[in-house]
């Protein structure tokens, strides 16, 4: 079998990438409350690892993850989420791409840690959120002075960012672990793994 | 009717046609510069145009619906930033300063987006991708999404039915994770299998460059939008440069 | 002209279908063949040889020799291969690829490269010549099974392939959709192409195919003339598997009903979509308990939607079900009734078929699981996986979970589609067990032979009204032959003017 992506791969690359799509709606549903936005970042995926260790199975072949990332990232674009998450879906699904290959694309602890390194790629959807922080606020100081903005920025530090993207990566890792019982559980014995 | 498609599957409507691509620059431009961009000078024009270029989509498309909400919205949260911030402290003025400023903020973008795929079809868009020289490892990959984001949704409801009858309630988070997700997966994995051998029995992975039936194309109202979008560009880096 | 030379196959991995052993056949250009046999005959498999997809999709251990006009296609790339041959499959929901009917009908055009202007001359002459206007421009999600297998095949005849592929296209289709198909086949036939179609339903092939292959166990058994295999007779056709080519072949007992003087009446059952079309509308319905009653009635009849509503699934309609001691509304009815869905891959949720009977018990007990599994012939596949399981097999496990719910009415939807003889006989030995045991049944079928084997009572719904209902005595079986003897042999230009 060549290594070059065949028909079939990018089908069933298109295939996940709705399921992974339909999940993040679901979740994202809950996020008209806007104080569960943050908790996307954990949710997502949590519940996205199911799908998302069913698809590895099926990645034997460069490529595959990397342009499930890049996918993602057209569509948040589409949607209007911003540019973010497809630069950073580039860069982490290059990275899974790499972790994945030194694993010969058989290690299933590998592929645990590639859940984690893909689900940063979410984080694009915060991005501009920190972004659009430093600007922000720079327009309240004129309206309502330094001390006022002083402490609303005790609410959303600098760093906050660094504790989001660990979230995106620590809930991936248990998504991928999910997944993985989940693929024992059913998929492997159902025979579809 | 059930299908909850991402874009859309016909055309509904050809009054003054934009090409896909002219819409994602108008969403790329509207987000970037809205979001991210700072004040003073060209801004001051650039971004009430820009948020405003949404409603005027939405209006000449029909969709006064969204056009309402849209507006309604923004105009909630800006007075809501006005009157309620002075008013209130702590924990819960820093939640409404953070939505009331999220939402000014990303509306537009958003609002842009619903206009996106709510005018344009799956064929459309997967024309101008083509036509942009996108390679065939995105397009084939991005067209399937498309078309199998239905069909989760066709598969959920049905799971979901069968739940509901064989009377399996709310027990424990993680079984009704496992209930609803399994079974979706075991069904997708066999349909795309089906699907991949349908397609490849079509002549799909063929190596020449397909063609595609689909009309899209520049006209005289994509220019005018993509002036519009220049100049936003033009505001966001000027504003950058200066401070 | 098509070759296989000593063929014998065997799928890399352990599926349910089997491989194929020492398979000599000659196909000439423009022949039709039939390929036929049980379940797991082979068919499926010989098909997939022809079109490519072994072993380019389906990967195992392939001996001998498939050659198109000389040239050997399993060493073709599937792209060149598809070239020459069309395949259309049993399931019209999973063969589109596209969202639109218009890009789907072009989608093989495309795919090869041809010139925009080529394609778009070859989707009008397709459309043109299959009548399909009235479903351009429109989602495929909108519509029907006939009507997405329509496209399938106008799909597949816009690339031109001489040769034509067709894996149990009817298994999914009522009787007017495979009218259409058969129409359709005869066209093909006239323009000179090869087909090979593999299929359960006999009767619609009647006068098209030109020579029978009779499959069994991998193996081609026997290679019939359509002389010799029309005068075989219903019997032998019997004994070797095969369902009847003609209606009116049909050999059957009538059923008696279990006696009971209880009734059900049904009452108020209406329900419409959103754009207000009403779908159906019934004010009162009346079944005695303990009746096994058969729902037919054109696609689009409101048939599904009558089930899915007796069973409590659709919220927006009332409705009442009036037993001997209450009256039940929406949501009893969801407790006492237990349908058995088309896909079964809907409704089965763990990781071992006695798992899956437990779940249905409100109080778990695993002797009587063990029971329930051991009446249907499942106890020893008790630890297995019920996704693992063949389709019959998943079907069981859902009866014995409708069975652990104690429930009084169980409904089926289209169990035997696609289904040979001798697993149709199956179920309809498992139903009448259900109706031994005292339940109600419904089912909705669009197939006569299974009617004859277990209902007892039919109800005959056509745009949302229930337009007639009978035992299934003398009378009522001739009434219902009647019915499906009708769409069957509806003259041809008629046919294709209704839309489903």
């Amino acid at each position: 079998m060549n290594n070059k992506l065949q028909a079939k791969d990018l089908i069933n690359v298109g295939i996940f990438s709705a399921i992974y799509l339909v999940v993040l709606m679901a979740v994202a549903m809950l996020g008209y409350i806007p104080v569960f936005i943050p908790l996307l970042s954990v949710l997502v995926p949590i519940v996205g690892g199911i799908p998302f260790m069913l698809f590895l199975t099926k990645v034997k072949k460069f490529g595959m993850v990397w342009i499930m990332a890049i996918i993602m990232g057209i569509v948040m674009l589409i949607l209007g989420m911003g540019v973010w998450v497809l630069p950073i879906g580039i860069v982490t699904g290059l990275i899974c791409e790499l972790i994945l290959k030194s694993g010969n694309y058989a290690s299933s602890k590998k592929s645990v840690l590639v859940s984690g390194v893909f689900s940063m790629s979410i984080f694009g959807n915060y991005l501009p959120m920190f972004i659009a922080r430093d600007s922000y606020f720079e327009t309240m100081r004129s309206g309502y002075g330094n001390e006022y903005v002083n402490a609303l920025t005790n609410y959303m530090p600098e760093w906050s960012w660094l504790l989001l993207l660990a979230a995106c990566f620590i809930s991936g890792i248990a998504g991928g672990l999910l997944g993985k019982a989940v693929l024992k559980k059913h998929f492997k014995k159902a025979g579809i793994a | 009717m059930m299908a909850n498609e991402i874009l859309q599957s016909v055309s509904t409507g050809k009054r003054f046609k934009l090409d896909p691509r002219t819409k994602m620059l108008m969403v790329i431009t509207i987000s970037t510069v809205i979001i991210g961009g700072g004040n003073g000078g060209l801004m001051n024009i650039a971004k009430p145009l820009l948020a405003a270029v949404p409603l005027l989509m939405l209006i000449t498309s029909r969709r006064s619906r969204a056009a309402i909400a849209y507006t309604a919205i923004y105009i909630l949260c800006f007075a809501g930033e006005r009157l309620l911030v002075p008013i209130t402290s702590g924990f819960l003025n820093f939640l409404i300063v953070a939505c009331c400023g999220m939402l000014t903020r990303f509306l537009p973008g958003i609002m842009m987006g619903y206009f996106l795929v709510t005018t344009t079809t799956v064929s459309e868009f997967t024309a101008a991708m083509e036509r942009m020289h996108m390679p065939r490892q995105i397009t084939i990959p991005l067209s399937v999404m498309f078309r199998f984001f239905p069909t989760v949704g066709e598969e959920m409801a049905a799971i979901n039915d069968a739940m509901k009858m064989r009377g399996i309630t709310f027990a424990n988070p993680m079984r009704m994770l496992e209930y609803r997700l399994v079974p979706m997966l075991m069904c997708s994995v066999k349909i795309g299998e089906e699907l991949s051998a349908a397609a490849l029995t079509r002549g799909l992975g063929a190596p020449v460059k397909r063609t595609n039936i689909c009309e899209v194309g520049f006209h005289i109202q994509d220019m005018f939008a993509i002036l519009i979008c220049i100049f936003g560009f033009a505001a966001f880096f000027s504003s950058r440069i200066i401070s | 002209m098509i070759e296989l030379r000593q063929v014998s196959f065997r799928y890399e991995q352990a599926r349910q279908e089997n491989g194929l052993r020492d398979v000599n056949l000659t196909i000439g250009d423009g022949e039709v063949i039939l390929l036929c046999g049980e379940s797991g005959c082979g068919k499926t498999t010989l098909t997939r040889l022809v079109n490519g997809l072994i072993p380019h999709f389906w990967g195992g251990d392939l001996n001998g020799e498939v050659l198109i006009d000389g040239v050997k296609i399993n060493e073709m790339p599937l792209y060149e291969t598809a070239k020459i041959v069309g395949s259309v499959f049993q399931n019209p929901r999973s063969q589109f690829f596209n969202v639109d009917t218009d890009s789907e009908i072009a989608f093989g055009c495309e795919n090869q490269g041809l010139p925009e202007e080529e394609i778009r001359k070859r989707v009008e002459t397709n459309v043109k010549q299959y009548s399909l206007e009235p479903l351009m421009g429109r989602s495929i999600f909108e519509l029907s099974g006939g009507e997405k297998q329509k496209i399938a095949c106008a799909s597949v005849s816009a690339c031109d392939p001489d040769i034509l592929v067709l894996d149990e296209p009817t298994a999914n289709l009522d009787a007017r959709a495979t009218a259409a198909l058969r129409r359709m086949l005869l066209l093909w036939k006239a323009q000179g192409k090869t087909i090979i179609i593999a299929e359960h339903r006999l009767y619609f092939l009647r006068d098209i195919a030109d020579r029978i292959v009779y499959m069994n166990q991998g193996r081609i058994e026997t290679v019939f003339t359509h002389e010799n295999f029309i005068s075989l007779g219903a019997e032998k056709l019997e004994n070797m598997g095969l369902r009847p080519l003609s209606l009116n072949e049909l050999q059957y007992h009538i059923k008696q009903p279990v006696q009971t003087n209880e009734n059900l009446v049904f009452s108020d059952f209406r329900f419409s979509y959103k754009n207000g079309k009403p779908v159906l509308d019934i004010d009162k319905l009346n079944i005695s308990e303990g009746a096994s009653v058969a729902v037919i009635g054109h696609n689009g009849a409101g048939k599904s939607t009558f089930a899915r509503c007796l069973c409590g699934l659709e919220r927006k309609c009332g409705g009442k079900l009036l037993g001997q001691a209450n009256v039940k509304g929406r949501k009893q009815r969801l407790k006492c009734c237990f349908m058995v869905m088309q896909d079964v891959n809907h409704q089965l949720f763990t990781e071992s078929v006695l798992d899956e009977v437990l779940l249905s018990m409100e109080e778990e007990n695993e002797e009587q699981a063990e029971e329930i599994l051991k009446g249907l012939d499942l106890q020893e596949l008790k630890e297995q996986h019920p996704m693992a399981l063949s389709g019959g097999q998943k079907q069981r496990v859902a009866i014995a979970s409708a069975i652990a719910s104690k429930r009084e009415i169980i409904l089926f939807d289209e169990p035997t589609s696609g289904l040979d003889l001798r697993h149709m006989r199956e179920v309809a030995a498992n139903l009448w067990q259900l109706n031994a045991m005292g339940k109600t049944v419904f089912v909705v079928t669009h197939d006569p032979e299974f009617i004859l084997s277990c209902c007892t009572y039919v109800v005959h719904m056509e745009q949302g009204y229930v337009i007639a209902q009978y035992p299934l005595d003398t009378n009522g079986t001739a009434r219902m032959l009647s019915f499906f003897q009708d769409t069957a042999d509806k003259p041809a230009d008629l046919e294709g003017m209704v839309m489903m």
